[in-house]
């Protein structure tokens, strides 16, 4: 929240450098990529630099509005509004027949509050689902908007009017007056995100229990509808109607993936929605005259693509190594309950158990048996000397561990669920692995700390387990006399 | 700036000296707001209305994507973009919101804008090298004028229309014909998809087939209204005829009704304003069912107080 | 008490339902653990437990709506998909959408969907079925409605006709009790017995306990997994009853819990 007086501080930084030359992004002549970098960093031309501090700032605006469409489920209000506006703006601009920004806010957000009106009105008073109350007046805004621009185009004058560059926007069209809106939009909405952040997080995620506390919840509401048209209308200019809604949607769509609280949520959205509206004019810039509004949408996609594959918690890849590694924590805990089934049918005689009989217990070739050691090998729970295999202190007691899950959970399942004995092996193979000590506490008390399991074999408890992990691997063979006391 | 209503030049004028002008705008219209309806009364069933908003726009990089692999604009090869687009979209909306806690509305925000956005830098980089001729603003609203300056088709020495206009033609038929002879699965597994299962309906086939309907509907509508008043036409028609009956049949009837009353006011609403016809097409549909909502709501206020 | 069936006949005559070991773990949702049962021929079985026992579940698993984690069921000896003509099914009432477009006699006529081929309108024959269905839930007079345009009552009674309408030997129906008042109730339930009487096997779900003894003369008795089956005289105790809704499997629920959200 610290960068809310950032932002007017760099905003009048810009502003203060006077137009040198007011070359114009497009009519920059032929020139080179390297050359068009260099120029983009040395930052000469006054509307690449209303460009970007504009592009950063709406950036920031949508970011934050956005942040509040997707935790409420609202994505498609957004694409609705942003569509809506389009009449305003013709409206706008016939008001004196020029590109005034003012009057074009204003039209431009009356229509985006007639619209969202216009959805809750069909909604109450038809039999029509909010899809197609969004679809209704996104589509038919947006088709009085095309008849109203084609209209201007056939005036005398019109056919000038650079209204076509709010349908995929061109940051390079920004001017002063454009500039110092979106500085004021973007004051507005980080002003009072910051004075009522709580009030908006409480009825943004429950407004039941916020009208209960005495909240205008329905002020709350508007007030966000406003200053979600505020920010559609002044993004217009630079991401088109058609992509607004993206730069709404998909930087907060990728702070979501990223953050379980909802103030990292709105700051990394902010910040998201900046880094993807400079980039987006850094490529259109680069690019020679290209639209921005896509760049800066496909900016923010990649932003959420990679949030989406690479996220800490939620993230694909994060997600498939986590599995993995549970998968691979499941097959060396097979083989330590294998090992345990093999020393327990020796009746605990020897401590070591050979490869042979490894792979016949668990019905698998020599090769697979030693791959099965290696890896339990490699954490730590067994020594191997050539054939034989003998399990560390924490190798025993883990397998100690899922023996007791597996048969623990057979029993539960047999007595309070009155399966059948036959019936609770296979349960309790994937039981064993995700039962935690506290569902194990209370499953011994609600067994009475039986010891035997359904097929008669008894159940390691959790002193013999500890005693277990107490010893060197070579005396754990008395754990299973004892038990047998 | 409105210019003032002349009878004469605005409804007698169009349909007797331009008269072939006229017909082949009215015919266009009425062909793709018709099909575009049909499909749109199942979206609106199955609660589908914004995912025919994603489907039209993600189409445009997958025309981009077919021209840039066959250098052609072939009816198929078009279709083969949209079914691609289409499957790509709708692919995409159901991995983002599978393998991540992104909620479908988001989803479906996400995934069409970014298609679309591929779509829009793509075509731009081919115009700049004078590669590819869409219109930038052609995608976003048609033009549907243009329809009648194309060279007609001939067979037989019979001039029988504009290409584009016979084309719409025929996928309305083909749409009508479809949903006439599968209207019963249509309806089953719309209405009850759970004692469509039981019955053994293929219920993902008909749900896939009907995005591919989707798909191949907007894409003939593409050139001649344009990615946004595609969806206009996919939604509006729809639910006015909702307003007015609540049997289906009854509405796909009275939707291709609608689709003729706004093509027809749409041409007129056009020369009178000289604005898009598309968009003065969408108007119309629009204006229509806010008479039908508004008359509807002033019958039951009426009914109330006949009661009370 | 032991619950296991007796071993199924696969003889000259299946029963019209066979579970063996069915377990469903549905992400989040209740889930149900090796069931075993075997429903005889001509019998009225409640299906009875607490909210989130997996009663629906169950049914929906029986119908192959949800996938089964382990297990096999058997309509009349046959896979579901090869006997669905035979499996007649009413939805619980707030799966319905009652603004769809459909007038009643449209809705009974789904019916008789599962007999037509692809692309067949149906016939007038189906049309009389259809007409004669709702006569004798006596909605004849409605046939036209739009279907929101009834009472709760009312459209239960349509979708009991639709079922009647399949023309099934086995209907599986999902809280039809629930919405309805005294009067439907009474006439659904002697439907139910007709349609008994005719040799037709019936699984009703149900949640009133005062009146499930005197509707059914078999009762399952669901919580999570199965705690009886059997005829309503020797099921329907206070021990079982008991078992079904006191101790609560808080650790098998808690289980299956961290077993769906587990990543």
């Amino acid at each position: 929240m610290r960068k809310r007086l950032l932002f007017p501080a760099l905003l009048l930084l810009v502003l203060g450098l006077e137009p040198a030359a007011a070359a114009r992004i497009g009519t920059l002549s032929e020139t080179g990529t390297l050359e068009r970098v260099a120029r983009f960093f040395a930052l000469e031309d006054a509307s690449l630099r209303y460009a970007l501090v504009g592009s950063a700032l709406l950036g920031i605006c949508c970011g934050l509005m956005g942040a509040f469409l997707v935790v409420r489920k609202l994505a498609l209000m957004g694409d609705a509004l942003s569509h809506a506006v389009l009449p305003g703006v013709a409206l706008g601009f016939l008001w004196n027949m020029t590109r005034d920004p003012v009057a074009i806010f204003i039209g431009a957000t009356i229509a985006g509050l007639l619209g969202a009106g216009c959805v809750q009105l069909i909604r109450n008073t038809t039999r029509h689902k909010e899809d197609a109350a969004l679809g209704f007046v996104l589509a038919s805004f947006f088709g009085v908007g095309i008849c109203l621009f084609t209209m201007i185009q056939n005036l005398p004058g019109g056919n000038k009017s650079g209204l076509d560059k709010f349908m995929f926007g061109q940051a390079a069209a920004l001017g002063r007056a454009d500039v110092l809106l979106l500085g004021a939009v973007a004051v507005l909405a980080v002003g009072a995100v910051f004075l009522f952040y709580k009030e908006y997080r409480l009825t943004s995620f429950d407004p039941g229990f916020a009208r209960s506390l005495g909240l205008r919840v329905a002020f709350f509401h508007y007030s966000l509808m406003l200053l979600l048209a505020f920010a559609i209308v002044s993004a217009l200019q630079a991401v088109g109607v058609v992509l607004v809604s993206a730069m709404l949607v998909i930087p907060a769509a990728a702070a979501y993936l990223l953050t379980d609280r909802f103030g990292t949520m709105l700051l990394l959205s902010a910040v998201f929605g900046l880094c993807s509206g400079v980039l987006g004019v850094f490529c259109s810039f680069i690019g020679r005259n290209l639209p921005t509004g896509p760049f800066m949408v496909l900016s923010a996609a990649a932003v959420f693509a990679t949030a989406l594959a690479f996220g800490p918690r939620h993230g694909i890849l994060s997600r498939w190594w986590r599995q993995r590694s549970q998968r691979a924590r499941v097959s060396r805990e097979n083989t330590l309950k294998a090992l345990y089934h093999v020393l327990e049918d020796e009746g605990f005689r020897t401590e070591q158990v050979t490869l042979r009989q490894l792979a016949e217990r668990r019905r698998e070739t020599l090769e697979e048996a030693q791959a099965r050691v290696a890896a339990i090998q490699r954490h730590g729970l067994a020594t191997r000397n050539v054939d034989a295999v003998a399990m560390t202190p924490q190798g025993w007691q883990r397998a100690c561990e899922i023996v007791r899950n597996h048969r623990l959970w057979e029993l539960y399942l047999t007595h309070a669920a009155q399966m059948a004995v036959d019936r609770v092996h296979d349960d309790a193979e994937v039981i064993e692995h995700v039962l935690g000590e506290e569902t194990v506490r209370q499953l011994e008390k609600r067994l009475n700390y039986a010891r035997k399991d359904p097929h008669g074999k008894l159940i390691p408890g959790v002193e013999d387990i500890r005693q277990g992990a107490a010893r060197p691997a070579r005396r754990a063979t008395g754990f299973g006399k004892e038990a047998a006391q | 700036m409105i210019p003032a209503f002349d009878w004469q030049r605005m409804v007698i004028a169009p349909w007797t000296e331009d008269l072939q002008l006229t017909l082949w705008v009215f015919l266009m219209g009425f062909f793709v707001t018709a099909a575009c309806g049909l499909v749109g009364n199942y979206l609106l069933l199955r609660r589908m209305a914004l995912v025919g908003d994603a489907i039209s726009h993600s189409i445009l990089p997958g025309l981009v994507v077919v021209f840039l692999i066959f250098r052609q604009t072939n009816l198929w090869i078009m279709f083969a973009g949209a079914l691609l687009a289409a499957a790509v979209t709708v692919g995409l909306i159901e991995f983002i919101h599978k393998q991540s806690r992104v909620k479908a509305d988001a989803a479906i925000c996400i995934s069409f804008t970014t298609l679309f956005a591929i779509g829009v830098v793509m075509m731009s980089l081919l115009e700049t090298r004078g590669a590819f001729h869409i219109d930038a603003d052609c995608v976003l609203y048609g033009e549907i004028a243009f329809v009648p300056l194309e060279p007609f088709v001939t067979l037989g020495g019979v001039e029988l229309g504009p290409p584009s206009v016979l084309r719409m033609g025929g996928v309305l038929l083909v749409v009508a014909g479809v949903i006439a002879l599968f209207y019963k699965e249509l309806l089953i597994t719309s209405f009850d998809p759970g004692l469509a299962r039981s019955l053994n309906f293929r219920t993902g086939l008909w749900h896939y087939g009907l995005m591919g309907a989707l798909a191949v509907v907007i894409v003939s509508a593409f050139e001649s209204v344009g990615a946004i008043l595609a969806v206009a036409m996919l939604i509006v028609p729809p639910m006015t005829a909702a307003e007015l009956s609540d049997r289906l049949s009854t509405r796909l009837w009275l939707t291709v009704a609608v689709a003729a009353l706004s093509a027809l006011l749409g041409v007129h609403l056009s020369i009178w304003l000289n604005c898009s016809a598309a968009g003065a097409m969408v108007v119309a549909a629009a204006g229509l069912f806010c008479c039908v909502w508004l008359g509807g709501l002033a019958r039951r206020r009426w009914l109330r107080r006949q009661v009370a | 008490m032991n619950p296991s069936p007796t071993p199924a006949s696969s003889g000259p005559n299946p029963p019209p339902l066979e579970v063996h070991d069915l377990t469903v773990a549905y992400h989040k949702k209740p889930v149900i653990y090796g069931i075993d049962l075997a429903v005889p021929e001509g019998s009225l079985v409640g299906i009875i437990g607490p909210n989130g026992a997996g009663k629906s579940t169950f049914i929906k698993a029986v119908m192959g709506l949800l996938p089964h984690t382990s297990g096999r069921v058997r309509i009349f000896g046959k896979p579901y998909a090869e006997n669905c003509h035979r499996v007649g099914y009413v939805p619980q009432r707030e799966s319905v959408d009652w603004d769809f477009p459909v007038s009643v006699m449209d809705v009974v006529l789904m019916g008789r969907y599962g007999r037509l081929r692809l692309g067949q309108r149906p016939t007038r024959a189906d049309h009389e079925a259809a007409r004669e269905c709702l006569e004798k839930v006596q909605m004849l007079a409605f046939a036209n409605r739009q279907i929101g345009n009834l009472s709760g009552g009312q459209q239960q009674r349509v979708f009991l006709a639709r079922a009647l309408a399949q023309e099934s030997d086995l209907y599986l129906m999902d809280e039809p009790f629930v919405g309805v008042d005294a009067a439907t109730e009474a006439a659904i339930i002697t439907l139910l017995r007709e349609l008994k009487e005719k040799g037709k096997t019936l699984l009703v779900v149900h949640h009133d306990l005062s009146t499930a003894p005197r509707y059914f003369d078999r009762l399952l008795l669901l919580n999570m997994r199965l705690v009886a089956f059997g005829p309503t005289a020797e099921v329907f105790t206070s021990d079982q009853l008991q078992k079904t809704y006191g101790g609560r499997l808080t650790i098998l629920s808690d289980v299956a819990q961290s077993i769906g959200t587990a990543p």
